[in-house]
C-alpha cells in the first residue's frame, strides 16, 4: 500500500511537470487534494470542512486525497481537482516549467526539513555519505546545502517511509520535522543536538506548504478561491485554538483512508506545522508569502541549476498580469 | 479510638490473668513461627520452579516458532539463490525472465509473489520499466511486467536495499493490497541483487512470502490465559498485537513519545538489535515477564508478554489454600489448648478459692480431693499440710499471745511499782524556805534502770542519782535494789563517799551479773549551803547561778563493779540561788532520726539560756530541757531512759551581827583572850549571862584540847577561832592546821567517875556537846574544822 501511495506522488509531479491541463471545472466546487495522505499537516482543511467554515464562506469545497488508482494531477489535469498543496521550491520547479500556478493561500512560514544521520554522527562531517531523498522531488534545499558545503553526498532516492534507513542501508536521511523525525523517532532511532541538522537553523529558512491552483483556473474563480482560502484559514485558527478537538476531525480523515498512524503521531505533527505557521520574526501566523524567501529559494535554485530563471514573487501572487 | 484502646487494654489485662490462654498464645505463636518459616521456604522455591516452568515453556514456543519461520524463510533463500544463478547465466533474454519468475511460483505455491526487475532501460526494446512479475490470482498464476510511471520499482526498498546493503536481504514487512481478494496480506520480500559479469548491478530479484500464517501462529501463542505475543518490525512496527488497531499504525516506541518509560524503550532496542531475552517490566501498571526472540532472518521479532498474575495464579490459589488451611489450624490449636490447658488447671482454680477461704480465717476449711499424681495433685498436698501446719501454729500463736499479754500486764504493774519508788512529792517554795527540787525519769520501755530519790535528814537534802547499765526489767530490778541500799546506808552515814562505798560494797558482792550502776551521791547541809558528794562514774552535774559550770567530779569507777574501791568524798559550797542540775546519759546521748546525738554542749547551751531568762528554777529548767530534747529527738524512737533533777538552793543566809575572827597560838597562855573574846561576842547578841558563861566553858575546852594536842609537842602553829553571831544563832568555827582529829569520834566520857581519873579530853567533849546544839568536824585537807553551833532562844 504504502509505495502504491508513493508512487502517486511521483505520478503527480511528472503530469504537473509534463502535462498542463488548463481546462477549468464545469461544476463550481472545489475539489481541494492535499498533496500527501490523511494527516495532520493538513488539520486546517478539514475543520474547515467538518465545522462547515467552507459552507458557511458560501463556498462548494470537496477534499479528495490522492489514491493508489487515481493521483491527484491526473484529478487536477482532468478537472477532478481544482486546488492543491505544494511546497515552495516545488511550486517554483513547476512554474519555471511551464505551468503558471496562484498561490492563494501560504501556511508554512519556516521550513521544516532536517537530515538525520546515524550512530550518532554529524551529519556535517559526513562527506560523501548515502543520504535518503524523497524521490517525489521534496529536499532541493538539501541538494543545493550539500552543493554549497561540499558535503559530496550520494543521494538515494526512495519512495517509502524510514524503513531504508532504519535497516541500516543509508548514513542519513532527510526527514520533515512533523513527520518523518517523529516516525524516526517512533522507530527507536535516538536523537540529538549532534546527530539531527536543521535546515531553517543555517540559512534555509525557505517556507514550504502553501495552496496553489492553475492561474488559468484562478482567474476565472477569484471570488471562490478567495472564499476558500479564507475558510481554509479560518480552520488553521480554530485547529489552533482547539488542537484536540481538531485532532480528533484529523483521526477521522486518518481512519477514512485507513492511514497506518497514530494519535501520538498525529498530535506531534499538529504541534510542530503549527509552530512552523508562525512567523520566526513576528511570533505570528501570517498566512502570507514572503518575498525574500521566495527570492532566496528562487535564486539558490536557479544557482544549482534546478530553475531555468529565477521565478519571482509576483509570479506566483494573485496580482501578476498574465503573460 | 479510645474506646479501641480500652478494649485492647481490657483483652490484654484478660490475657496476662488467664494462664491457659497464656501458654495456648505463646505455644501457638510459636508454632506460627515456625510455619511461617517452613513456608516461606516452600513458597519461595515453588515459585521459583514456576517461574523456570515459565521461562521453559516461552522459550520452547519461542524456539519453535522461530525454527518453522527459519525453515521457510530458508527455502525461500534457496529457491531466489536458484532462479538468481539461472537469471545471471542468460541475462540477455527478457521474456524468460517471465518463465523463471513463473516457474518459482509454480514450484513453491506457497510463496507470494516474485518479480525479477532490472535496471531503467537495460533491456533497450522493453523502456525504462522492466520486471517479471508472477502472483497467484486466485487458483491461476498470473505474469505480467510489473514496472510502470505507477510504480517505478526502482526506488522501492526492496529494489534499493540490496545494493546498498551489498548483500540479499529481507525487507521490512508490508501490508500489500490484494486487488482479487480486496485484502491486506502481511507480507515480507527476500530480495538479492543480479549482476552481470563484470559484478555491476543489472537488477533485482525479490521473493515474497506472506506472513499472514505467521501472524496467526504468533497471534494464537497463548501460554497462559491473560498472556499474549507480539511481533515487531525492525522499525519497531506492530505486526501482531493483540489491539489490532496499534497493528502496522504504532510502534513499541509510540507510546514511549508521550510517557517516557525506560522499560519499554529499552525492550524494543532489544528487539530490534535482534537480542534474546526476558523482561520483567510492567505493562499497563501490570507487572509482566516478557520473552523475546529474533524471527530468523526477517528482521522481526516475537514476544510473549505474560502477566505475572498469570503465571503464578495457580501457584497463588495453592498458597492461599495452604495459608489458610494453617491459619484455621492454628485457630483451632488455639481453641483446643486453651480448653485442654483449663480443663487441667480447673483444680487450681478451686485450690486458689479455698486459699481465699483459709485466708479470711477459716482454717478448718474442707480443700478438694484430688486424686492427681502431677504437680498439681502434688501441689494440693502441700497445701492440705500448709493448712494443717497454720491451724496449728495458729494455736500456738493463740498462746504466745496470751503470754505476751500476761507479761505486758506483769511489766505494767512492775512499771507502777518502779514509779512509786520515786519521791514524788517535790518541796516548793512556799512549803520550804531553803531548797526546791524537781525531777522527771521517762524510761525507754515499759520499766527502766534509771533512779533519782532524795530525802530530808537533820537539815540535810540526802539525794542521788544513777543509771543502772543495760535496759528493762534487769536494769529495773537493779535499779530498785540500789534505791532500797541508798536509803539504807544513807540512814546510818551521812558522808556520800562513805555511803557510795557502802552501797559498792553490798552491790558488788551480790552482782552476779555484772551489772553496775553510776551513780551520783550528794548531801546538802541546808542551813549553811554546804554541799558533801562522791560521784561514781555518773555525768557531772551542773551549777547554774551567776554562769553555768560543771562541777568538778572526781573519777572513780560505777558502783558495783570492785567492791573494794574507795570512793572519794568532794565538797562544795552553795551559794543562795544556785540551781544543780543533774541528770543521766540519757539526756546527752538522746539520738534524732539521724543517729546524731543531743550531747553536752547542747545542755549546756540549754541551761545557759535558761540561765539568761532567769528561769532556771528547777520545774521550769526541766521542763525546757525536756522541750529542747524533744525537738531535738523528733519523731525517732526514745533510745534510753532519761533522767533529770534539779535542786535549787534557796535559804536566804541571814546576816550575821557579829563576824569576828580571832587567831591564837598554841599556848595555854593565849586563853584569857579567848575567854575575852567570847564574853565580847555573847555580849554583843545579848545573850544571857549563864548560857554565855556555858559558852565560854565550851569553846574553852573545844580550843584548849586543840592547843594541847593538834600539833605535836614543841611545834608553833595557829588555832583559828571565827564566830558567827546573830539573834537567832551563834557559831563558833575553830580550825588548825594540825594533826588531823576529829574529837566528835571520842567517845562520851565516863561521867560517873571522879574528873581525876577520868581521860584528859574526854570530859572536854561531852560538855561541849552537853552545850552545844550541834558540834560537827571535818578536815578539808588542811585544817581541822569543828563548827560548834548554838541555836538562841530569843
Amino acid at each position: 500500500m504504502t509505495f502504491m501511495r508513493q508512487a502517486a506522488y511521483l505520478f503527480f509531479l511528472l503530469v504537473m511537470v509534463v502535462a498542463a491541463p488548463l481546462a477549468a471545472a464545469s461544476d463550481d466546487t472545489i475539489v481541494f487534494t492535499p498533496q500527501w495522505t490523511a494527516q495532520a499537516q493538513f488539520t486546517g482543511y478539514y475543520v474547515a470542512e467538518a465545522k462547515g467554515f467552507y459552507r458557511e464562506a458560501g463556498v462548494k469545497v470537496r477534499i479528495e486525497h490522492p489514491s493508489a488508482t487515481q493521483p491527484a494531477m491526473s484529478r487536477l489535469r482532468a478537472n477532478e481537482c481544482q486546488a492543491t498543496t505544494l511546497q515552495l521550491c516545488q511550486a517554483l520547479e513547476i512554474v519555471d516549467g511551464g505551468i503558471p500556478l496562484v498561490n492563494i493561500l501560504q501556511t508554512s512560514m519556516n521550513n521544516a526539513m532536517v537530515i538525520v544521520s546515524a550512530r550518532d554522527k554529524d551529519p556535517l562531517t559526513q562527506k560523501g555519505a548515502r543520504v535518503g531523498i524523497w524521490s517525489v522531488g521534496f529536499g532541493q534545499l538539501a541538494i543545493c546545502m550539500s552543493n554549497k558545503d561540499h558535503l559530496d553526498y550520494q543521494w538515494v532516492r526512495f519512495a517509502q517511509n524510514v524503513n531504508l534507513f532504519v535497516s541500516g542501508a543509508l548514513d542519513a536521511t532527510l526527514a520533515m520535522s512533523y513527520n518523518e523525525y517523529y516516525q524516526l523517532l517512533q522507530a527507536g532511532i535516538q536523537m540529538s543536538d549532534k546527530n539531527v541538522y536543521r535546515f531553517c537553523d543555517h540559512g534555509y529558512n525557505v517556507q514550504e506548504d502553501g495552496v496553489y491552483m492553475t492561474r488559468a483556473y484562478y482567474n476565472q474563480h477569484r471570488e471562490q478561491a478567495h472564499r476558500f482560502a479564507e475558510a481554509s484559514r479560518k480552520g488553521w485558527e480554530w485547529a489552533a485554538q482547539h488542537p484536540e478537538e481538531a485532532l480528533d476531525i484529523v483521526m477521522q480523515y486518518v481512519n477514512k483512508g485507513r492511514i497506518a498512524t497514530n494519535r501520538v503521531l498525529q498530535r506531534l505533527m499538529l504541534t510542530e506545522v503549527l509552530r512552523l505557521q508562525a512567523d520566526r520574526e513576528s511570533g505570528k501566523r501570517e498566512f502570507r508569502l514572503r518575498p525574500d524567501m521566495v527570492r532566496q529559494a528562487s535564486r539558490m535554485m536557479h544557482e544549482n541549476k534546478m530553475l531555468s530563471r529565477e521565478v519571482t514573487y509576483e509570479e506566483l501572487t494573485e496580482n501578476e498580469s498574465p503573460q | 479510638m479510645a474506646q479501641r484502646h480500652h478494649n485492647m487494654n481490657k483483652i490484654s489485662s484478660y490475657i496476662r490473668r488467664k494462664l491457659s490462654v497464656k501458654v495456648s498464645l505463646w505455644v501457638v505463636m510459636f508454632a506460627a513461627v515456625i510455619f511461617i518459616a517452613a513456608l516461606g521456604i516452600f513458597f519461595y522455591q515453588a515459585r521459583e520452579a514456576v517461574r523456570q516452568e515459565a521461562i521453559n515453556r516461552a522459550t520452547q514456543i519461542l524456539d519453535k516458532t522461530s525454527l518453522r519461520v527459519e525453515g521457510i524463510l530458508n527455502r525461500v533463500e534457496v529457491a531466489t539463490d536458484m532462479t538468481q544463478w539461472l537469471v545471471q547465466r542468460h541475462p540477455n533474454n527478457p521474456d524468460s525472465m517471465f518463465v523463471y519468475s513463473q516457474g518459482m511460483l509454480l514450484n513453491n505455491p506457497d510463496f507470494y509473489n516474485c518479480s525479477i526487475a532490472f535496471e531503467p532501460y537495460y533491456f533497450k526494446e522493453k523502456g525504462r520499466y522492466f520486471s517479471a512479475y508472477t502472483k497467484f490470482d486466485l487458483d491461476s498464476l498470473r505474469t505480467i511486467q510489473g514496472g510502470s510511471d505507477y510504480y517505478q520499482y526502482f526506488y522501492m526498498d526492496w529494489y534499493l536495499m540490496p545494493t546498498l546493503l551489498d548483500r540479499p536481504c529481507w525487507t521490512e514487512p508490508y501490508m500489500d493490497f490484494d486487488v482479487s481478494t480486496n485484502s491486506y496480506e502481511m507480507v515480507t520480500s527476500y530480495c538479492q541483487a543480479i549482476k552481470d559479469n563484470k559484478g555491476r548491478k543489472i537488477g533485482v530479484i525479490n521473493t515474497s512470502l506472506s506472513l499472514n500464517w505467521l501472524s496467526q501462529t504468533i497471534s494464537g501463542v497463548k501460554p497462559y490465559p491473560n498472556s499474549y505475543s507480539i511481533m515487531i518490525g525492525r522499525g519497531g512496527t506492530y505486526f501482531v498485537h493483540p489491539d489490532t488497531t496499534k497493528i502496522t499504525r504504532q510502534t513499541i516506541f509510540t507510546q514511549t513519545l508521550e510517557q517516557p518509560d525506560t522499560a519499554m524503550t529499552a525492550l524494543g532496542h532489544a528487539m530490534q538489535r535482534g537480542e534474546q531475552g526476558i523482561k520483567r517490566m510492567s505493562i499497563n501498571n501490570e507487572d509482566c515477564y516478557v520473552f523475546y526472540k529474533p524471527l530468523g532472518k526477517t528482521g522481526c521479532s516475537m514476544a510473549i508478554v505474560c502477566p505475572e498474575d498469570d503465571i503464578f495464579s495457580g501457584f497463588d490459589r495453592l498458597r492461599r489454600a495452604v495459608m489458610s488451611m494453617v491459619i484455621m489450624g492454628l485457630f483451632l490449636m488455639l481453641f483446643f489448648f486453651i480448653r485442654i490447658i483449663t480443663r487441667e488447671l480447673s483444680p487450681l482454680r478451686r485450690l486458689a478459692l479455698e486459699a481465699e477461704t483459709i485466708a479470711s480465717g477459716q482454717f478448718d476449711a474442707q480443700l478438694p480431693e484430688l486424686h492427681r499424681t502431677d504437680e498439681i495433685g502434688q501441689l494440693s498436698n502441700s497445701f492440705a499440710d500448709m493448712q494443717q501446719s497454720l491451724v496449728r501454729y495458729m494455736g500456738e500463736l493463740q498462746d504466745t499471745t496470751a503470754q505476751k499479754a500476761s507479761i505486758e500486764r506483769d511489766l505494767h504493774i512492775a512499771s507502777g511499782i518502779q514509779m512509786g519508788m520515786l519521791p514524788k512529792n517535790f518541796p516548793t517554795y512556799p512549803d520550804r524556805d531553803d531548797v526546791q527540787l524537781f525531777a522527771s525519769l521517762v524510761p525507754a520501755k515499759e520499766v527502766g534502770g534509771d533512779l533519782f530519790d532524795f530525802y530530808f535528814h537533820n537539815e540535810k537534802l540526802f539525794f542521788c542519782i544513777g543509771d543502772v547499765s543495760g535496759k528493762g526489767v534487769p536494769a529495773s530490778l537493779v535499779m530498785a535494789v540500789t534505791r532500797s541500799i541508798f536509803r539504807t546506808v544513807s540512814a546510818r552515814e551521812t558522808e556520800p563517799h562513805r555511803i557510795m562505798t557502802t552501797m559498792n560494797q553490798a552491790m558488788a558482792e551480790m552482782n552476779q551479773t555484772n551489772m553496775f550502776v553510776t551513780l551520783f551521791v550528794g548531801v546538802l547541809d541546808l542551813p549553811t549551803g554546804h554541799l558533801l558528794y562522791s560521784n561514781a562514774g555518773h555525768d557531772a552535774p551542773l551549777l547554774i547561778a551567776e554562769g553555768v559550770e560543771t562541777l568538778p567530779c572526781d573519777s572513780n569507777i560505777p558502783v558495783g563493779v570492785l567492791p573494794s574501791w574507795s570512793y572519794t568524798r568532794q565538797e562544795a559550797q552553795i551559794s543562795t540561788g544556785t540551781t544543780i542540775f543533774l541528770f543521766t546519759d540519757g539526756l546527752t546521748e538522746a539520738m534524732n532520726a539521724d543517729k546524731e546525738q543531743f550531747r553536752q554542749e547542747r545542755v549546756d547551751a540549754v541551761a545557759a539560756q535558761a540561765l539568761e531568762q532567769r528561769s532556771y528554777e528547777p520545774r521550769q529548767l526541766i521542763a525546757q530541757m525536756t522541750q529542747a530534747v524533744h525537738q531535738f529527738v523528733g519523731d525517732a524512737e526514745q533510745s534510753d531512759d532519761l533522767t533529770m533533777m534539779a535542786i535549787q538552793y534557796i535559804k536566804k543566809q541571814d546576816d550575821p551581827d557579829i563576824h569576828k575572827t580571832l587567831v591564837l597560838s598554841n599556848d595555854i597562855q593565849q586563853v584569857p583572850r579567848l575567854n575575852d573574846f567570847v564574853q565580847e561576842v555573847c555580849a554583843d547578841v545579848h545573850t544571857p549571862a549563864p548560857l554565855a558563861m556555858q559558852l565560854q566553858l565550851a569553846v574553852e575546852e573545844a580550843v584548849v584540847n586543840v592547843i594541847n594536842y593538834a600539833y605535836p609537842p614543841d611545834t608553833t602553829g595557829d588555832v583559828n577561832i571565827e564566830t558567827i553571831a546573830s539573834d537567832t544563832q551563834i557559831q563558833f568555827i575553830i580550825s588548825d592546821s594540825g594533826t588531823p582529829f576529829d574529837p566528835t569520834l571520842q567517845p562520851d566520857a565516863d561521867t560517873s567517875l571522879s574528873a581525876q581519873q577520868r581521860p584528859i579530853g574526854g570530859l572536854g567533849i561531852f560538855l561541849v556537846r552537853q552545850i552545844m546544839d550541834t558540834v560537827a568536824y571535818r578536815h578539808d585537807g588542811t585544817h581541822n574544822i569543828l563548827t560548834l553551833t548554838k541555836t538562841l532562844k530569843s
